[in-house]
């Protein structure tokens, strides 16, 4: 008698330790996941917005075709002078540095996770994640160490790109990206190696329990920048 | 009796283990379907974030689509100039332009702000960092600055504004600055000033620590060209 008493509270207390699980679970999912509401209104934007997505990234490929395409143009157009032959060479050049093409070369890998570490034993959770600032920071020194070309999840970096933190994710170039944050760089290895010294901005983020991960190689692809320079304000000087 | 007692405890035992079996099933699930929900993809999106990324994905297709025609009507261009060499000359030197601007190889002007930062006397007051420098740049970025300049040191694709830390130093492109530090910017005033100003915003932050920071808006703000070398050795 006494046995199965005890097998019942037992039984008792497991079924509501799992019951409670699934009630947090549940809660959970309806809060990070919106798809349950079927708002009429909401899936016409959505189907939009697809839409969008999808016009626009046909006509980049439209793009790229044409680019490609203006390239070969200006190589035939050139190929008979020299002093052409240069001018197309500085045109390749700096649409390789302004994030027009896509570049490869020697460089190094920064991965940057949010912490494994529960947050429920830190004095203030948000210490655990990566934010847009770390990022900014680590861009810097980067660019300080003499990176030639960087991206952030594939997102090229151009000369005015911004980095900005919502929530959990981070927006570059007007994309969205989340954690972990895989930042590119081409350029010495060796002398970007010195973002991983003591001290560094690396080393302290490793301090506060974000996942760093630091790796050299020769061969690291960059991809392009997908959008567009288009000037409304700024005039060159006559 | 001992086998009536048996088999009601064996009957106890397998609906127990069933429920403790659908139970943990259905919590597999769910962790399942936690980790799929991607935050950043469309599906997961309100009204109103659903509105601003249509605006979004809208410009942004203008633009690539302007980008595309201008590319087209270039490639042609080419075609009809094959043969002339001075035509093909003056094309490329048109393409050159549009590059070096964005280079930041060329002196630009037009609508903007300037901002004024200076150091203050009051001791208690923090001193100006290269952070400070830094995130006021990024806000500017963000709020689409379409050429910035930080004491006549143009910011450029590679541009670095670092801290030494033991002098107090501040270096950007390599080159020291020293306060007064004014921050100059090409792009939609309104919009410019109020990324700076908003709550929670940098120059905001930097007013509430007494820091010395003044913006001036105006229609013809002059940004020179970067003077240094733009060379690559490594990528391809």
């Amino acid at each position: 008698m006494q046995n199965k008493k005890v097998i019942a509270i037992v039984l008792g207390i497991m079924c509501f330790a799992l019951t409670c699980g699934i009630c947090i679970q549940m809660k959970t999912v309806r809060g990070t996941n919106s798809t349950v509401s079927n708002d009429y209104e909401e899936n016409n934007l959505r189907a939009e917005v697809l839409r969008y997505k999808e016009r626009y990234d046909n006509k980049v490929e439209d793009l790229e075709k044409a680019e490609a395409e203006l390239e070969k143009e200006r190589e035939s157009a050139t190929k008979n002078d020299t002093a052409l032959k240069e001018k197309e060479q500085e045109i390749t050049n700096g649409n390789k540095i302004i994030g027009l093409t896509e570049v490869t070369g020697p460089g190094v890998i920064v991965t940057l996770g949010d912490s494994k570490k529960d947050a429920s034993t830190s004095l203030d959770p948000s210490m655990l994640l990566v934010h847009d600032t770390d990022v900014l920071s680590v861009i810097n020194e980067l660019k300080n160490a003499g990176a030639e070309a960087i991206s952030i999840n594939d997102q090229r970096l151009i000369s005015t790109s911004g980095i900005i933190c919502g929530g959990n994710i981070i927006e570059i170039n007007g994309e969205k990206v989340g954690a972990p944050f895989e930042i590119k760089a081409i350029g010495l290895p060796e002398q970007l190696a010195a973002l991983d010294r003591p001290n560094g901005y690396l080393d302290i983020l490793r301090g506060w329990s974000i996942e760093v991960k630091f790796e050299k190689s020769n061969n690291i692809t960059i991809p392009k920048y997908t959008g567009t320079y288009t000037y409304e304000y700024a005039k060159p000087v006559e | 009796m001992k086998t009536k007692m048996k088999k009601g405890k064996i009957t106890m035992i397998i609906t127990a283990g069933i429920a403790c079996f659908v139970l943990v099933l259905v919590m597999t699930m769910q962790f399942k379907i936690v980790n799929e929900a991607d935050i950043t993809s469309i599906e997961n999106m309100r009204k109103t974030e659903l509105s601003t990324e249509l605006a979004n994905w809208k410009t942004r297709y203008d633009e690539v689509n302007k980008q595309y025609e201008e590319t087209v009507s270039m490639i042609e261009e080419y075609k009809n100039n094959k043969e002339s060499n001075e035509q093909t000359n003056s094309l490329m030197d048109e393409e050159l332009k549009q590059i070096n601007m964005t280079l930041g190889k060329v002196d630009v002007e037009g609508e903007g702000i300037t901002i004024l930062i200076n150091e203050t006397n009051n001791d208690e007051v923090e001193k100006i960092t290269a952070d400070d420098l830094l995130l006021i740049v990024n806000a500017l970025k963000l709020a689409g600055a379409e050429a910035i300049s930080i004491n006549d040191q143009r910011i450029i694709n590679m541009s670095d504004i670092v801290y030494i830390d033991a002098a107090g130093i501040i270096r950007v492109n390599g080159e020291r600055i020293l306060a007064p530090y004014t921050i100059k910017a090409i792009g939609d005033s309104n919009y410019l000033e109020s990324s700076l100003i908003g709550n929670g915003g940098v120059v905001d932050d930097m007013k509430k620590k007494e820091q010395d920071v003044t913006i001036q808006k105006s229609n013809n703000i002059i940004i020179y060209k970067y003077n240094g070398e733009i060379d690559t050795k490594y990528m391809e």
